[in-house]
């Protein structure tokens, strides 16, 4: 009985604040006027299929990157040799991830506008003369500031595991006269993929949700599906459509999760 | 004095009338950007303070364009659903469309009759707002018009009518920035007015009656602007088309003609910039000031807006201080101004070119529906 009495908070808690509220947003997602409906999701579609792909490939962009960065990091912190290069780099991969979304996406306004801080340095260096310089406040800009802000908490995870490595495999590689990057890509990457994996489910999940990021770095359209559910619901008040969009992400990330849960499952099995 | 006496005597005064109800909060909702809530922060609110001793004014933003009507609308519909007794809004400024939509559903206190300078505001919109009758329920604060900010040095002739602009974007591609729909009402109000300048039937857009039909005729229009928008650079808001210009990445878009005399006079938007209101016109709208219905107090919030809309705050707050056209008639106005200030209000837009170029904005479904179309057509 104890053990229930002790989950019994937890539960709740997920249940009250998370369980509940999904299902009305699911449920809304089907609700009209005149009782259940199809419309909201007709609506969606017909509305925000642009929004839709785009959210899909900005994220599934950004994952990738981030996916590629971390690895690189983690690898450079395991296998690199140069003790200041590790030193510096161990120092500073970490510092995004203590500054929230929006700074993030206020920062990058004034880095990479036209005339930001990254183009007028470029042409001040005369890397660039002055008619080159174009604003990336578009979806290059969204992946940039997705990325900047997801590497370090992947990096986390991956360098954390590389590091926890039994080096003797490395170690024997290197003998036999391997250069790194086969060590990385033969020895490294296969040992630590369930970490990878999981940081590229979770800042995938993360990315789908932010909202302030493609609001304020991008007012272009297509934009990401939060954009398109706070204008429903600010502008029209209507939840219906916000709620179908909701829906569509919560598929979305479900989709990736599954993915991933099956692996993780065939890995445990063998 | 020991604690209990302190604590009975604390309890005493508190019960005594006079003093309680020198002891009001006033909370006062704003839509609209934040020079909006900055009115009522800076100026309006430390001076109804000042003449009303005891009285706070707690003024809470609530978002730019219509999101912020949306969002003092449901927080007064929760509480109706809730069946409080009173609301904890006292006064709001919305926008036209949820100033109309309250009334219908009964969200809003008949007030401008009791109120002292209900008379001296006679304009349409003091009745009407967006085809919903709301005689009675709303004062306007201000009223304000978006027109085309350009860049002299960069454009010599700016355009003088939605066609005209459709060329110029042809020729200066990406120098050209509005905030689409999604971002504040400048942007919104620049659709509206393409929408004016080559649907068939700018009038019906305007008075209504609504009709899908006339939303459908407008798809040719639509695309056009689809085409339009590929040589265009969509900003993130209204500030950000006024920060866009300010960059040097656009050198024309629309904008709030009192938000950018603000900015300029602040010393925040190079000075040489100038306005142009095409002929095919814009459209422009009051902030109405309202008072829910069951407003905890509705007195002194009548109290509230009748210093807000007296000819002298109306003189020296609205126009001298944040550049908008007044709320209430402009000859009860004019005497509390000088010369240079009335001058300023009408530097780049005169009163005659006002008349022929500002038009409200489309009667209340056709808002919408116009903005559905947008996205149905434009950005799919």
């Amino acid at each position: 009985m104890l053990p229930y009495l002790l989950l019994a908070p937890a539960l709740f808690v997920v249940g009250a604040f998370f369980l509940v509220p999904l299902a009305f947003s699911v449920g809304g997602a089907f609700e009209g006027p005149q009782g259940p409906t199809l419309a909201n999701l007709a609506n969606a579609a017909s509305l925000y299929r642009m929004d839709l792909l785009f959210t899909l490939l900005i994220v599934v962009a950004s994952t990738a990157l981030t996916g590629l960065g971390a690895v690189a990091i983690g690898g450079y912190l395991t296998l690199g040799r140069s003790k200041l290069a590790l030193r510096l780099l161990g120092a500073m991969y970490r510092w995004p991830l203590f500054i929230p979304f929006i700074v993030a996406a206020q920062a990058m306004r004034g880095f990479i506008g036209q005339n930001g801080l990254m183009n007028n340095t470029l042409v001040w260096i005369g890397l660039m003369p002055q008619e080159w310089a174009q604003s990336f406040l578009d979806w290059r800009g969204i992946v940039i500031t997705f990325v900047w802000k997801q590497l370090p908490f992947a990096t986390l995870l991956v360098a954390g595991a590389m590091a926890a490595l039994d080096r003797s495999g490395i170690e024997a590689a290197q003998n036999l006269g391997a250069n790194r990057l086969r060590i990385l890509i033969g020895i490294v990457i296969p040992q630590v993929a369930r970490n990878i994996m999981v940081a590229l489910v979770l800042s995938f999940v993360t990315m789908m949700s932010v909202l302030s990021v493609p609001m304020m770095i991008s007012g272009q359209s297509p934009t990401m599906l939060t954009v398109a559910m706070a204008w429903r619901i600010n502008s029209f008040g209507d939840y219906g459509t916000a709620n179908a969009l909701g829906l569509v992400s919560c598929v979305m990330t479900g989709l990736v999760a599954w993915v991933w849960l099956r692996q993780a499952a065939a890995e445990r099995a063998r | 004095m020991d604690r209990r006496t302190f604590l009975a005597a604390t309890a005493a005064l508190a019960a005594t009338p006079a003093l309680a109800q020198q002891r009001v909060t006033l909370n006062v909702l704003t839509a609209g950007d934040q020079n909006m809530v900055d009115y009522i922060t800076d100026y309006l609110g430390p001076m109804f303070q000042r003449q009303n001793p005891g009285v706070t004014v707690r003024s809470l933003g609530t978002g730019p364009g219509d999101a912020g009507s949306q969002r003092i609308w449901e927080r007064l519909e929760a509480q109706r659903r809730a069946n409080t007794n009173s609301v904890d809004v006292d006064v709001a400024v919305v926008h036209q469309t949820m100033a109309g939509r309250m009334v219908a559903e009964g969200l809003l206190a008949r007030y401008r009759d009791q109120a002292a300078t209900g008379q001296l505001a006679t304009s349409d919109v003091t009745r009407n707002a967006l085809g919903q009758n709301v005689d009675g329920f709303v004062l306007p604060m201000f009223n304000s018009q978006i027109a085309l900010a350009y860049n002299p040095a960069r454009v010599a002739n700016p355009p003088r009518s939605f066609a005209e602009l459709e060329n110029w974007v042809k020729q200066n591609p990406r120098r050209f920035g509005y905030n689409g729909i999604r971002g504040g009402m400048s942007g919104v109000g620049f659709v509206f007015g393409w929408a004016y300048a080559f649907g068939p039937d700018q009038k019906r857009l305007i008075e209504g009656p609504f009709d899908a039909e006339a939303v459908s005729a407008l798809t040719p229009a639509f695309q056009r602007l689809r085409e339009f928008n590929r040589n265009v650079v969509i900003t993130p808001g209204n500030a950000g088309t006024l920060d866009a210009m300010n960059r040097g990445e656009i050198d024309m878009g629309p904008v709030w003609m009192d938000m950018f005399y603000s900015w300029q006079a602040e010393g925040r938007l190079n000075p040489a910039y100038r306005l142009v209101l095409p002929e095919s016109g814009m459209p422009g709208q009051p902030m109405y000031y309202v008072i829910p219905a069951r407003a905890a107090n509705s007195d002194v919030a009548r109290r509230f807006i009748e210093l807000a809309t007296s000819p002298p705050v109306q003189a020296e707050g609205i126009v001298r201080r944040f550049n908008w056209l007044p709320g209430i008639d402009a000859q009860h106005v004019r005497q509390h101004l000088d010369q240079q200030t009335w001058d300023r209000l009408f530097r780049d837009v005169g009163p005659d070119q006002l008349a022929r170029g500002a038009r409200p904005m489309p009667q209340a479904d056709f808002m919408r529906a116009l903005q559905e179309a947008y996205e149905r057509v434009v950005l799919n």
